[in-house]
């Protein structure tokens, strides 16, 4: 139980919670928590639009990453173009996505037509109500940065989603399946686990 | 692929100033601006395959290599530390997937500094090495490991020991890199590799992967690793199979691939039907993947259905045909991914006439139809290789399912194709096709087929020859009369003689095939081999007299049956080859053949007997007496007990034959 919940802390990031608990309970993580410091610096620095921090600290933590995962690359690379374009900076944008992009696109024909995409952000005087709008949208950015977090995680030889929502989800579903076929002591309240005879 | 010179000025020329900026930081003698242009250009280049030529180019390899070596050179300071990393995961970026930059890695002398970085204290640094050899040792460029010198198995082992996964996982990519011959893997048995790699699959889910990798490159082919790994532990094969469940898609392949090898390496191992159909679905599934590991999961999957009806048909019964085929129906198909689904459609389609029948019913032959005109070479080549498969069927053949204009224009241009590996291709699935039954033959004619199959017959490479003819021959079975003609008239008689006398023995048995078909059937095709003075008779018969395999002497035989079905002159024309040697005081090649150990050799040979002495025709009581004097009757009255009950029964005709004849006679 102690490992679960030390799994879920390390996966989600919580480090000093994770600090904390492994202290009190004596758990000890598969990892070095000191790397979840990092991870969540990159993580960080994603959600509030640093994107070229964050590339640089990822390349810092494992230059593997980036170069093994193009489409991680060209996701960060679209966010850092999604950011300028958002900061007005409309020439340095357009010389980004020339330099950077749009080599990427030409490798890969899907990240052209996102390239395409965001570039068409450009072409509206009011972006926030253009169809491609939801790109400057803060959803975007957590969405880029939940796709480091994973790799990073799969970098470390962690797995990406932590164990216990997807015991959970089991737990409700094997209950589901037993309903239809017995009665049983079930689980009602999750937060309790408290077993309840079933009514006779 | 553009290079980074060509985008727009203004773009370009302020890049190309901060670039060669760059370059004179790096070499500066400053430490700290030093680092500060390492890490720079270190985030400048990682996926970025662009930047890494432009940088290639720019000289900045050597530059970073140069960086490495003085920061070895000096003290162990912190900074120096710094640098090593720094340094060292340029250089590797560099190398990361991207062969030019392997070799201006590995040019500018770097190799041996990243390799004194493994003996560091400082973990980082042992880290930054160990990750930039595994990116050079993932490429061919790589240099080759000796592994049959004492101190590099040590050192190797030292690698796979190690506490650091990067370090571990370097000594695995050493082996996928470096184990090729029987000699290699028995010596990384006998160091005990296997068993350290059994180990490693208990480990984290890199050195797992790492582990089922190099494990299959050590067992390949080689029977002896095979029941080692299997016998040395009970727990081996079972970790193998336990980890074809792993959640890690990655993983499940390589598990997979590593229980193909060892199946396909020893067959008494994974033979029940369980493992089989796991096998099976499993592939299918991870065939979904939309990255790499469903490219390669076709690839297993040809190799896991290889010459094996039983799992083919495990296959077929999994519904793969429908599987492949709504792979196939998807848009932007990576030409990999094409190939693949080809190739195991091919595979499918290569024994059972179910799985064709299914395959041609779900009308997945326009989809292959398709790729004959892909723009990758290597989907044409996939294309006509499963097109040879499908086309295996007589049922189909009959029908004439494949002499579509749409299927025969395509191939027919294929014949033409730049890469020789297509061309081959292409002449296989021709040589299928153009055995058609019905008259359907000429739709192959019509589109210029027939020429560009005989200038392929005379093309400088071997294996063109070969597969041409191949074509010629099966274009030539069973045609009519005109049909014939046409062929022999592009082909002409001095060639098909000099193509009997080709260098190459293959080539040589091919040719003669080919003669056999012309003089099949209707007596009148007997007249083409004696035309221009006879020179392709005389060609087989030399051919016959130093044939260095039974093939050549098969085919050649039956041509000589052939014509000596046909009348006196033609009898007298055989003869004459079959005694030309006994005249100049030599074996005769008939005699060698008649003792040979080929029985399908004995049986022609004595085919061609019997159609030379059937008593009916006038000049056969001279021929048996020359047949006699020759001593031919006598070795076949040697042979009426013969083991091949063929043989047996061929050889009574023709002496019942021979006795009749000598009893008129005498």
């Amino acid at each position: 139980m102690n490992k679960l919940v030390m799994n879920f802390l390390v996966t989600e990031g919580y480090v000093d919670a994770a600090e904390k608990f492994r202290l009190e309970s004596g758990t000890e993580p598969d990892i070095d928590l000191a790397t979840i410091t990092d991870r969540m610096a990159v993580k960080k620095a994603v959600q509030s639009g640093n994107v070229e921090d964050a590339i640089e600290k990822v390349n810092d933590l494992n230059p593997e990453i980036l170069d093994t995962n193009p489409q991680l690359f060209f996701h960060l690379q679209q966010q850092r173009l999604i950011e300028l374009i958002r900061n007005g900076k409309v020439e340095e944008a357009l010389e980004f996505a020339q330099e950077e992009l749009a080599p990427r696109g030409e490798e890969n024909q899907s990240f052209l037509e996102e390239l395409e995409k965001t570039v068409a952000l450009l072409a509206f005087e009011d972006v926030s109500n253009c169809p491609v709008g939801e790109l400057l949208d803060i959803s975007q950015r957590l969405k880029t940065a939940s796709e480091v977090n994973a790799a990073i995680l799969t970098s470390q030889s962690h797995e990406k989603d932590p164990k216990l929502p997807s015991l959970l989800k089991m737990l409700i579903w094997a209950q589901n399946q037993l309903d239809e076929k017995a009665a049983y002591p079930r689980i009602n309240d999750l937060s309790t686990a408290k077993l309840e005879d079933p009514a006779v | 692929m553009p290079t980074p010179a060509s985008p727009s000025a203004s773009a370009s020329s302020s890049h190309r100033r901060g670039s060669s900026d760059l370059m004179v930081r790096i070499g500066s003698a400053d430490s700290e601006i030093k680092l500060r242009a390492l890490r720079e250009l270190k985030n400048q280049i990682i996926g970025n395959r662009t930047k890494k030529l432009f940088f290639v180019k720019l000289g900045a390899v050597p530059a970073v290599s140069c960086a490495l070596a003085e920061a070895q050179a000096q003290a162990q300071a912190q900074a120096q530390a710094d640098l090593l990393v720094q340094s060292a995961a340029a250089l590797g970026s560099f190398a990361c997937g991207f062969d030019a930059g392997v070799r201006a890695v590995l040019d500018s002398g770097a190799f041996a500094n990243l390799v004194a970085l493994l003996s560091f204290p400082d973990d980082k640094v042992v880290d930054a090495g160990a990750r930039s050899l595994r990116m050079i040792y993932q490429s061919k460029l790589a240099p080759k490991y000796d592994f049959l010198q004492e101190e590099n198995m040590e050192f190797l082992l030292s690698l796979l020991n190690s506490e650091n996964e990067t370090v571990t996982g370097l000594g695995a990519s050493i082996i996928i890199h470096s184990c090729e011959t029987v000699v290699e893997q028995k010596a990384l048995c006998h160091a005990g590799v296997l068993k350290k790699l059994t180990s490693l699959l208990e480990g984290s889910p890199s050195q797992k992967d790492a582990s089922l990798e190099s494990l299959a490159t050590i067992i390949k082919k080689n029977p002896e690793a095979a029941s080692k790994f299997v016998s040395e532990s009970r727990r081996a094969l079972r970790s193998v199979i336990d980890l074809s469940k792993d959640r890690n898609p990655r993983t499940r392949l390589l598990a997979c691939m590593c229980l193909i090898v060892i199946r396909n390496t020893s067959p008494c191992y994974l033979q029940d039907i369980g493992i089989k159909t796991k096998l099976v679905c499993l592939l299918l599934e991870l065939l979904d993947d939309p990255g790499q590991v469903g490219e390669e999961a076709s690839f297993a999957f040809s190799s896991l259905l290889a010459q094996k009806e039983d799992l083919q048909k495990l296959a077929f019964e999994a519904n793969a045909i429908e599987k492949l085929h709504n792979h196939l129906q998807k848009q932007l198909l990576q030409p990999r991914r094409y190939q693949g689904i080809l190739l195991a459609l091919a595979e499918l389609c290569s024994k059972l006439e179910s799985c064709r029948s299914r395959f041609l019913s779900l009308e997945v032959l326009n989809l292959v139809t398709d790729a004959l005109t892909h723009e990758v070479s290597d989907v044409r080549t996939a294309a006509c290789i499963c097109l040879r498969s499908v086309s295996r069927s007589i049922k189909s053949l009959s029908a004439g399912r494949f002499m579509k204009e749409m299927i025969v224009i395509p191939l027919v241009r294929l014949l033409h194709d730049p890469s020789t590996s297509v061309q081959v291709a292409a002449l296989g699935a021709v040589s299928n096709i153009v055995v058609d039954f019905t008259t359907a033959k000429s739709t192959f004619l019509q589109c210029g087929g027939l020429k560009l199959l005989v200038q392929l017959s005379k093309s400088m490479d071997p294996i063109l020859r070969l597969n041409a003819l191949w074509g010629l021959r099966n274009l030539m079975f069973l045609a009519d009369n005109t049909c014939k003609e046409g062929i022999f008239l592009e082909l002409t008689a001095p060639s098909l003689s000099s193509l009997i006398c080709d260098p190459e023995p293959f080539v040589q048995e091919q040719a003669l095939a080919l003669v056999r078909n012309l003089v099949d059937g209707c007596l009148d095709s007997i007249k083409y081999v004696f035309a221009e003075d006879g020179i392709i008779l005389d060609a087989i018969g030399r051919q016959l007299q130093g044939a260095s395999k039974a093939e050549i002497g098969i085919q050649g035989m039956y041509v000589l049956s052939n014509i000596a079905r046909g009348d006196e002159f033609h009898k007298e024309a055989v003869m004459h080859q079959l005694l030309l040697q006994v005249n100049n005081g030599t074996q005769a090649f008939i005699l060698k053949f008649l003792q040979s150990n080929d029985s399908q050799l004995r049986t022609a040979t004595i085919w061609t007997i019997i159609n030379l002495t059937i008593p009916s025709s006038p000049g056969a009581s001279s021929r048996v007496v020359k047949l006699r004097n020759a001593g031919i009757v006598s070795q076949i009255k040697t042979m009426v007990n013969d083991p091949c009950v063929d043989v047996k029964l061929r050889v009574r005709t023709a002496l019942g034959a021979i006795m009749t004849i000598g009893d008129s006679s005498t």
